[in-house]
């Protein structure tokens, strides 16, 4: 008994330290940026109070707050997602890519890019949403004509849609106008915060909620996915109900974040490593802190891009630069010990 | 003794091709029974079909139910399955793997509650593993873990249970432990199991009947308390070729003829 409660005393621990660090990175992101807001003004605007200057609430109420928000829910969004994959599919490897949802958004955005750009950002996050999910429902139609039950199918079927979606882009690239549209493309498979609003952020909102609270729900179920697809129908699971559902909550969460953000590399893969490493553990508690830590990762590196140049830069270059080394550090640090 | 399993003209496929051809077997409350035969002549095959994984033809009765028709979830209130090793790699604990044992029983968004806790621990307990219930399913020896997985059948709480030689990677004294346990958890509860093995030995030990497969066909059933040591030889040569039987203690041992 006495290991349980040790590693109960360390779970709760690692919880406590991520959930402090996310608040820590919450109140630092909604203070910095070309504007600053300071601590006493983010309390006096929260307390109701009039000496803040007007900028300073305008500043808070439409940039900061929404920005800020929608980094935790990318991040937070992207970490339980890739989780989910990594368990559900039995490899480490596994992220919103795997089973095409990022190159079908990719493809969404380029087409809204080309064809509507004069609709601006909600066309693009409209194109993404819909990509993303047209892709997914191309992975398990693929499934279906081939009549195959197995995980590694769904893994296989997720490279096909991506190899097409890439050669679309690849087609609308070479046709694109060099100046707005080829740069647009590029820029949203970067990743911004910067784009965020608190309207676009409304408009996300239920579905972001439908599939996040969905997964956490269901997450009795997705541990029992890392048993091999037998093993589960012999303990009753219906295989084919169970997965499809879980896939496509998964879809609405990551959909909804990078319709609005734009591809973040690397968050929804490293965040769960991290977590595995963090707790010795797979199960549904390693999912939770996935979300936090992607929420970690993903404000961190929102506050770099917003300070280290004089320019903003796009999310992903920073999730990466944040995300290996706190793998590395984390590898090494139980790289001894036996982990999954 | 009262029938509890099953199979009618079973036979089953992998994509054209006929692996288990018109199997007709029934097992009683309280028996175990062993399912022999080379590799390739379609033990797994059979229980595989039996669960319901791969397509079949033929029928599948528990209690006189049929279970044909039924959905995954149905199927496992009826039939449990241990595979001969669990997939699982590890990142869970022991108790969290027999926890999953509940499923069937379960709502889809249902979790174990505080009371089938405590009685999945009993179970481990009554295996003798109950110092194993936190640790990593992944640190367990394939002993262990075989134990684990049988704990998890045994808190399905189902009539029947199907095991794919869930003795291959054991060694010599864990495959005692865990047929021991697995006859003794089938004799307790009055529940029916049907187990594929490779070793006539262990099975002639452990079981109260053999199915011989040859070819995806039963050629012969031996009643071990019943038939006679010729009787019993006779049949296992239609398997094995020229082998010698002896007398060990109440049971008997199987080896290759020498020439």
């Amino acid at each position: 008994m006495n290991g349980l409660q040790k590693r109960r005393k360390e779970t709760i621990g690692v919880f406590l330290g991520v959930a402090v660090a996310v608040f820590i990175a919450t109140v630092v992101s909604v203070c910095v940026g070309k504007y600053s807001i300071s601590i006493e003004d983010i309390l006096a605007i929260l307390g109701g109070s009039d000496e803040v200057s007007v900028m300073s609430r305008k500043v808070f109420f439409t940039l900061r707050l929404p920005r800020t928000f929608m980094a935790i829910l990318a991040g937070a969004g992207l970490g339980l997602a890739g989780s989910v994959y990594q368990i559900i599919f039995k490899n480490p490897l596994a992220s919103p890519d795997i089973i095409g949802i990022a190159g079908g958004a990719n493809l969404g955005a380029a087409v809204a890019i080309v064809s509507v750009s004069s609709s601006g950002m909600i066309g693009i996050a409209m194109g993404s949403f819909v990509g993303g999910f047209l892709a997914v429902l191309g992975v398990m139609l693929l499934v279906k004509v081939t009549r195959s039950r197995s995980t590694a199918t769904y893994v296989l079927a997720g490279i096909v849609i991506n190899a097409i979606s890439k050669a679309f882009i690849m087609g609308l690239k070479y046709f694109a106008d060099p100046e707005n549209e080829l740069a647009a493309m590029e820029y949203w498979e970067m990743g911004t915060l910067g784009n965020t609003t608190a309207s676009k952020v409304m408009a996300i909102f239920p579905m972001f909620f439908v599939g996040f609270a969905g997964l956490l729900l269901l997450r009795r179920q997705i541990e029992l996915l890392s048993l091999g697809d037998n093993e589960c129908r012999a303990l009753g699971m219906r295989l084919r109900l169970v997965r499809t559902i879980i896939l496509l909550l998964s879809t609405l969460l990551v959909a909804s974040v990078i319709s609005i953000t734009g591809l973040i590399s690397f968050a929804g893969l490293i965040a769960p490593h991290i977590s595995r490493l963090a707790l010795k553990r797979n199960n549904s508690l390693t999912m939770c802190l996935s979300g936090l830590m992607g929420a970690l990762v993903v404000l961190a590196a929102d506050i770099l891009a917003r300070l280290i140049y004089s320019t903003e830069l796009p999310i992903s270059i920073l999730t990466t630069v944040i995300g290996v080394p706190l793998l590395i550090y984390f590898l090494c640090e139980r790289g001894k010990e036996r982990v999954i | 003794m009262k029938q509890v399993f099953r199979l009618e003209n079973l036979s089953a496929f992998y994509g054209n091709k006929t692996v288990v051809k018109n199997v007709n077997l029934e097992l009683n409350e309280g028996e175990f029974c062993g399912l022999l035969g080379l590799n390739g002549s379609g033990k797994t095959t059979l229980l595989h079909a039996a669960c319901g994984f791969i397509s079949m033809k033929g029928a599948c009765y528990v209690k006189e139910k049929c279970c044909t028709g039924m959905n995954e979830k149905q199927r496992a209130r009826e039939i449990a399955f241990i595979p001969q090793v669990c997939s699982l790699e590890g990142g869970k604990t022991a108790l969290e793997v027999v926890l999953m044992g509940y499923n069937a029983w379960l709502s889809l968004l249902g979790s174990p509650s505080a009371k089938q806790k405590k009685k999945a621990l009993e179970v481990l307990e009554r295996l003798g593993c109950e110092e194993l219930a936190y640790q990593d399913f992944g640190e367990l020896s394939q002993g262990q873990r075989q134990m684990v997985t049988l704990a998890r059948c045994m808190v399905q709480n189902t009539p029947v249970m199907l095991m794919d030689e869930p003795d291959s990677a054991l060694d010599f004294l864990n495959k005692h432990i865990v047929l021991e346990k697995i006859r003794d958890s089938i004799k307790t509860n009055q529940k029916a199991g049907l187990i594929t093995l490779h070793d006539p030995n262990f099975a002639m030990e452990y079981c109260d009947r053999l199915f011989l497969l040859k070819q995806g066909e039963i050629i012969a059933e031996v009643h071990m308390g019943q038939d006679s040591m010729e009787e019993i030889k006779e049949k296992l040569t239609l398997i094995y070729g020229e082998i010698e039987l002896f007398k060990n203690g109440t049971g008997y041992l199987m080896s290759k003829k020498k020439k």
